[in-house]
């Protein structure tokens, strides 16, 4: 087991005449045991950040290290980890057993009872016994994603690797792998990055969740901690679902003023002293639908959930949302007066997105978005 | 409903005849064959033809032994055509796994001057090649049949095909797990590739089997006759004998109804492979 440390990660594809950068200079690091979730929209450069770390990728400037050795220049396989693929890759020709023994069979030199023995224990902890002597293709995705995680799990590498291995699941079977993975993860105590596009996998499954955008690392933290205190607006746009409400304000003297005859007057301006023009942020839990309030919105569109519901709603040429409860559903047309609590918003540079102010309220009743 | 039911029964019925007729038309010949084969010469040519076995099989195959030794010939081209299909399946799968599968300078032009060699006929080879073999003193050798045709250019051609079909993670799997390059090739990619290779293999043994020019030009020594140069021996200058010709090629057919039931469902598959989406 160790921890993995990025320094200056960059890789850059040359493809003749056209070279893309696809990771820049990319510095994290991740300590012994940790769950860290890469997370970004695709294209992103999450992938291509795992590869090199699984030694599938040259690097081309930069280094990894995995503890105190410097793997940079070594192949995949003299790296000691293992990494579970997004369609599994499970070898066709080979039963379960097979599979799952192949990495053992191949970079040790235990003998074939011993292999067995590791197979079934791990198969047994994956519950997929009674699989053993079939072929891939007779398995579900679910038994498929098993055998795979399986065939990680056996060789007892000092890390983890996963590329969206739960994106082939369905919504059902993608919840109940997710807790799965976790319990897993926690009780192996191993290293583990994990590569997804879906920022709820992310808020649900990581110690840490790193966030990725044009190749660039935007932030490093806690799930909370993202939520609450992005660095920008990317980051406060990526997480959170639904996503936060953003719009482009003007300034006048500390009141924000918006399409549709949007104002807000902050009693604390100090962070956006100097902006004429800022972006506003609100998270769609913040807002609440009231009787009478400063600013009023055009219901489009109420998605009922159950427990709450999702208010779709314009407000001038913007579209925003109110997570809200059951009990408020209003018609489509509506004219909806709405209010948010100071502490709630959000505002960012609207040149570099950079954030002037995140949530300032003590951690609220409210859910977080998960 | 009934329209189309109708419209289906229709098409059924000229694919089946279509298809039937087909059949007839392929198995008349082959029935004629084993039937002649079975003929004592005078009554080979009558007429009308006699449809239905004779007694003089092993007569005719006794005589055809005598003059020609025509078992012998057999296992040449059996083991010719079974060296030269294990290799060149070999040869060929590593070669359509390199062009499928790693990236090097030139791979394109390279793989595209293998594919222009088929432009050239076997016919303008056989000189260059026997001067070739007589310098280096392998005429009447089975290695010098078997050697000019291992990388196979349509081998190579269907293997690269198939190999692409191979996902990259599953070799990036497997090297993960260990595997060296040379594992990746004959531990994941060749077994995966299992119905090409049967269907390569039919075309190989084919290839090789039906070869006939250059084994004639190669081998001198009569007990070296492939199948194709002993059944041309048969010609006679003075008199054709039919009834010998008839046994030898209804012998000459079984080696490959043997073959090809053994792979035929992966043959199938294997041409069909890439076809249809899973």
């Amino acid at each position: 087991m160790s921890g993995i440390t990025l320094t200056d990660l960059t890789k850059v594809y040359d493809s003749g005449a056209e070279s893309v950068v696809a990771v820049e200079d990319l510095s994290l690091s991740i300590e012994d045991g940790e769950f860290l979730v890469l997370v970004g929209p695709s294209g992103c450069g999450k992938s291509t950040t795992l590869r090199c770390i699984a030694g599938l990728e040259d690097v081309t400037e930069g280094s990894i290290q995995f503890g105190e050795q410097t793997v940079t220049d070594y192949s995949a396989s003299e790296r000691d980890i293992a990494m579970v693929f997004q369609n599994y890759a499970l070898y066709p020709h080979m039963t379960v057993r097979q599979n799952i023994g192949f990495g053992l069979k191949l970079s040790t030199s235990l003998p074939s009872a011993e292999i067995d023995q590791k197979v079934d224990a791990v198969a047994g902890m994956l519950g997929i016994t009674e699989l053993l002597d079939d072929k891939p293709k007779e398995l579900s995705g679910g038994q498929q994603q098993r055998v795979a995680l399986g065939r990680a799990i056996v060789r007892e590498p000092s890390a983890f690797l996963m590329d969206e291995p739960l994106s082939n699941l369905d919504a059902k079977l993608r919840a109940e792998m997710r807790t799965e993975l976790q319990e897993l993860q926690a009780n192996l105590g191993v290293t583990t990055i994990y590569v997804t596009h879906d920022q709820t996998e992310a808020m649900a499954m990581g110690d840490r969740i790193a966030v990725m955008n044009g190749g660039v690392l935007q932030q490093v933290g806690p799930p909370e901690d993202l939520y609450r205190h992005p660095v920008n607006e990317f980051v406060a746009d990526f997480i959170g679902s639904p996503s936060i409400n953003l719009l482009d304000a003007t300034v006048q003297s500390g009141t924000l003023s918006g399409p549709g005859g949007f104002t807000y007057t902050l009693d604390d301006s100090g962070s956006i002293e100097g902006y004429e023009r800022v972006r506003v942020g609100v998270r769609p839990e913040d807002i609440t639908l009231v009787d009478d309030g400063e600013n009023t919105a055009i219901v489009n569109v109420v998605e009922p959930m159950g427990n709450e519901n999702f208010c779709y709603m314009e407000l001038g040429d913007v579209e925003i949302t109110a997570r809200v409860l059951p009990s408020h559903r209003p018609a489509a047309g509506d004219a909806v007066p709405f209010s948010f609590p100071e502490e709630a918003v959000y505002l960012f540079d609207p040149d570099t997105g950079e954030a002037l102010k995140t949530k300032t309220d003590e951690a609220t009743d409210v859910a977080i978005s998960a | 409903m009934r329209e189309q039911r109708r419209k289906d029964a229709v098409w059924r019925f000229l694919t089946y005849t279509f298809v039937l007729t087909a059949t007839v038309v392929m198995l008349v010949p082959l029935y004629w064959m084993v039937v002649a084969a079975s003929l004592p010469q005078e009554l080979f040519i009558e007429f009308p033809p006699r449809l239905y076995p004779g007694t003089s099989f092993f007569e005719n195959f006794t005589a055809l032994q005598e003059r020609a030794n025509f078992v012998r010939s057999i296992g040449n081209s059996v083991f010719i055509a079974v060296v030269y299909t294990v290799i060149s399946i070999l040869l060929c799968s590593m070669a359509g796994f390199a062009f499928a599968k790693y990236e090097f300078r030139f791979k394109e032009p390279i793989f595209y001057v293998i594919l222009a060699t088929l432009v050239l006929p076997i016919q303008l080879l056989v000189i260059p090649l026997f001067l070739m073999m007589s310098q280096i003193g392998w005429t009447d050798t089975f290695r010098a049949i078997i050697l000019p045709w291992l990388a196979n250019p349509i081998g190579i051609f269907l293997m690269r095909q198939n190999m692409q079909s191979i996902p990259d993670a599953l070799l990036e799997s497997a090297r993960m797990d260990g595997a060296t390059e040379f594992q990746l090739f004959y531990r994941i990619a060749l077994p995966a590739m299992r119905s090409s290779v049967a269907a390569l293999a039919i075309i190989l043994f084919l290839f090789q089997w039906d070869l006939f020019l250059y084994p004639l030009v190669i081998l001198e020594d009569a007990a070296n006759y492939t199948i194709p140069v002993a059944l041309a021996g048969l010609e006679g200058t003075q008199r054709v004998y039919y009834d010998q010709i008839m046994v030898a090629t209804s012998l000459a057919i079984i080696p490959l109804a043997i073959l090809f039931l053994f792979l035929q469902k992966q043959f199938v598959s294997g041409i069909l492979a890439g076809s249809l989406k899973e």
